[in-house]
């Protein structure tokens, strides 16, 4: 008999869950969304539907992210910095630092067998974070999807010297007056959030091999900045958004079964599938 | 307006009457008029304590009304009054907020200020800086003071210890070191008796330094109780008991408190009564300034089980016997070699690791006898002193030292603008999972 695990990472812009058996059975991406804290049993729904599953079928899960907690059905809370460490050590073994760009933030981790050794975040400001793409991309009017292709096709990257987001909008939309081509500002835009990341990262003591995950690592033009900032290449997983509700879920199974060898039950949530109810 | 917040509990009774003794400070400045006192703006850690007290001066302590100002939450309108006038944002906020204090009391004529916290400070009948190897921005502080309290006199002293190298023997250098530091002192002095009119009374001041060095032992000797198993007080309360030693050293008041905190810390080991239930982790508070504002973040390290029996910040000084001082008659020269040896007993441990700093070496010597699982800083961004040095401590303890969980966490001292709760403790969590993964793999 197989059991069954789940990670939810609710993340600020974007809700992952996926479900564990002896490998990956269901995963599932959404925009979190305003009503996040509502939303975290309908995502769960959906991943128990294309898993074949029902809820009962679950034997522990794990919540993740900074809304973590409020998911009620959830049996116990961990940190997205564990989550992404475990996640991503079961995907690429050798990764030695994490780097995760996030909509609303990036942080740097350094594991050691899938241990958390010591870890960096960039939580106060906009500028060195996936929102900072999104806001430029707005200002530009070109879709955020086509934004790393197009900064490949850049012959001079734009200086982008602001490093307040609301003051680089400016600079950006005045440069683009001034006759400055579109990939070049995007590609100057990318090597803006690349050398705030890599600054945060290098605090560190970066020790290859080092790998990129979020939302920041479905940006070509983005990852090829951060390698030459960092002057290593940057290995990306197979679905670079879902690393934490992985790693969740991988360590949902390790607890269980943790306790199962001792003769133990964990203890588990009370609540059923249900949404949270703090703005009732 | 301030901002309205829950109250913060403390471990220890003794702690709980440190506002009392902080007022007091306050209240001391705006009484002395009446009483026919002088006041001086006084800078922590500057070896003019127990001058100060032989000479009847009130010190007026911009670093605690500061933090006063921070703790209520209440340090906005002064931030701003300072910044109105040009100062930076990214100066030093302790100065930046009195500086802010001292031009609303000077608009309003010089007396006191209806809407201060605590009352404020008094006027100040001069001002006693100095500026230390630790504190840049207090050799500009006290003249930027001046700027707005032009008939203040001001005082700019410094004492120096030998900087740290691991090829050189600094006990060959201590003694001219010393020889300035106490000629610093002695025009001090001179500055004092110029202002006040009176003669110093070397056989008060001597008394007051040997009082002093009585508080330094018996206040280690209080903290070492917090070795214990569970540890009966953490930095969050020590955050407060340091008040008596910081600013009230060379008083029988400081002595009388530090021997209350004794006793009651002994009863609680005797009870086996810790700060946290279980205490699952144990941890140092290795260097930084707290955010005034957010003490209550000791109590959250608190509830996930997790301790801080020892820290490095405002822990001053060192059982005397341990410094091996030098005989000497002359009260200032003592006060200059201890200044300088509470600084340079580290060097020799620190120089027998290749690789280390006497600061990390603190750290490390505290760990073991500690036992600490992890380390925590606090990088204050407005106080560049300690803010600059903390990554190359924590790479430093990581190299000549072992793979120590280490969590930095930013912030500021007095502007909370710098602060988010939420991703704080975020922070914290993380951590507290990656010292429990440490844990487990130690053992």
């Amino acid at each position: 008999m197989i059991n069954y695990f789940a990670g939810v990472d609710i993340g600020s812009t974007m809700t992952k869950v996926v479900i564990y058996g002896e490998g990956i059975r269901a995963m599932i991406i959404g925009p979190t969304g305003p009503e996040h804290r509502k939303l975290a049993n309908k995502v769960m729904e959906e991943a128990l539907i294309q898993a074949h599953l029902k809820f009962e079928d679950l034997s522990y899960i794990i919540a993740t992210g900074y809304g973590r907690i409020n998911v009620p059905f959830a049996d116990r809370q961990v940190t997205e910095i564990t989550c992404h460490a475990k996640g991503l050590h079961s995907l690429l073994p050798t990764v030695k630092t994490v780097v995760d760009i996030g909509g609303q933030d990036s942080k740097g981790i350094k594991i050691k067998d899938g241990r958390v050794v010591s870890f960096v975040m960039n939580d106060k400001c906009a500028a060195g974070t996936g929102r900072f793409i999104e806001i430029m991309a707005d200002s530009l009017g070109v879709p955020l999807n086509d934004m790393g292709r197009l900064s490949l096709t850049a012959d001079k990257p734009a200086m982008i010297s602001s490093t307040c987001t609301v003051f680089a909008e400016h600079e950006v939309t005045n440069q683009l007056s001034g006759g400055e081509t579109l990939p070049n500002l995007v590609a100057g835009i990318h090597e803006s959030v690349a050398t705030r990341v890599a600054s945060l990262v290098k605090k560190l003591n970066i020790e290859p091999d080092v790998a990129i995950t979020g939302g920041g690592a479905k940006n070509i033009g983005l990852v090829k900045a951060l390698e030459k900032k960092l002057g290593c290449p940057v290995l990306i997983p197979p679905e670079p958004l879902i690393t934490g509700a992985l790693g969740a879920a991988i360590l949902a199974k390790e607890i269980f079964e943790k306790y199962t060898k001792e003769g133990q039950v964990p203890e588990r949530s009370k609540s059923g599938l249900q949404e949270a109810k703090f703005f009732d | 307006m301030a901002e309205e917040k829950k109250g913060r509990a403390v471990a220890t009774k003794t702690a709980a009457s440190i506002p009392k003794f902080v007022r007091g400070n306050l209240a001391a400045t705006l009484k002395a008029k009446e009483e026919g006192k002088k006041v001086a703006y006084a800078y922590i850690a500057d070896g003019q304590d127990e001058i100060m007290r032989a000479m009847d001066i009130v010190p007026a302590w911009g670093e605690s009304f500061a933090g006063v100002c921070a703790a209520k939450r209440d340090a906005e309108k002064y931030l701003q009054k300072a910044e109105s006038d040009n100062f930076s944002r990214s100066l030093c906020t302790y100065a930046t907020c009195t500086i802010g204090f001292d031009m609303v009391r000077e608009e309003l004529g010089g007396g006191a200020v209806p809407d201060a916290p605590w009352g404020g400070m008094g006027r100040p009948d001069m001002i006693l800086g100095s500026a230390q190897l630790l504190c840049d921005p207090r050799f500009k502080w006290p003249q930027a003071t001046q700027h707005y309290l032009r008939d203040v006199p001001v005082f700019v002293g410094s004492m120096y210890y030998p900087p740290f190298d691991p090829k050189m023997d600094h006990h060959e250098q201590e003694k001219f070191y010393v020889k300035y530091a106490t000629e610093e002192l002695r025009e001090c002095v001179k500055f004092c008796e110029k202002h006040t009119g009176k003669k110093m009374d070397w056989d008060r001041l001597a008394q007051i330094v040997e009082l002093s060095d009585r508080t330094w032992d018996l206040f280690i000797d209080t903290y070492e109780l917090r070795k214990a198993f569970p540890t009966p007080m953490d930095t969050g309360d020590a955050m407060n008991t340091m008040v008596p030693l910081t600013f009230n050293l060379g008083t029988q008041e400081a002595y009388d408190f530090y021997k209350q905190l004794y006793d009651e810390l002994q009863q609680k080991i005797a009870n086996g009564e810790g700060v946290a239930d279980p205490e699952k982790y144990r941890l140092i508070w290795a260097a930084g300034l707290p955010s005034w504002f957010a003490l209550g973040d000791f109590q959250y390290f608190n509830s996930k089980g997790a301790v801080f029996p020892v820290e490095v910040t405002y822990r001053g000084c060192e059982k005397i016997e341990r410094l091996e001082l030098p005989k000497t008659n002359d009260p200032l020269e003592h006060i200059a070699w201890r200044w300088v040896r509470y600084w340079t007993h580290w060097y020799d441990k620190a120089r027998k690791r290749p690789g280390s700093l006497p600061k990390v070496e603190r750290i490390i010597e505290y760990i073991e006898e500690y036992k600490c699982d992890g380390v925590v800083f606090h990088s204050a961004f407005s106080c560049r002193s300690w803010h600059a040095g903390i990554i190359h401590q924590a790479e430093t303890l990581k190299k000549v030292y072992r793979e120590i969980p280490i969590l930095i966490l930013e912030g500021d001292i007095v502007d909370i603008s710098s602060y988010n709760e939420a991703d704080t403790h975020n922070r914290i969590d993380a951590f507290i999972e990656a010292v429990d993964s440490y844990k487990k793999r130690m053992n």
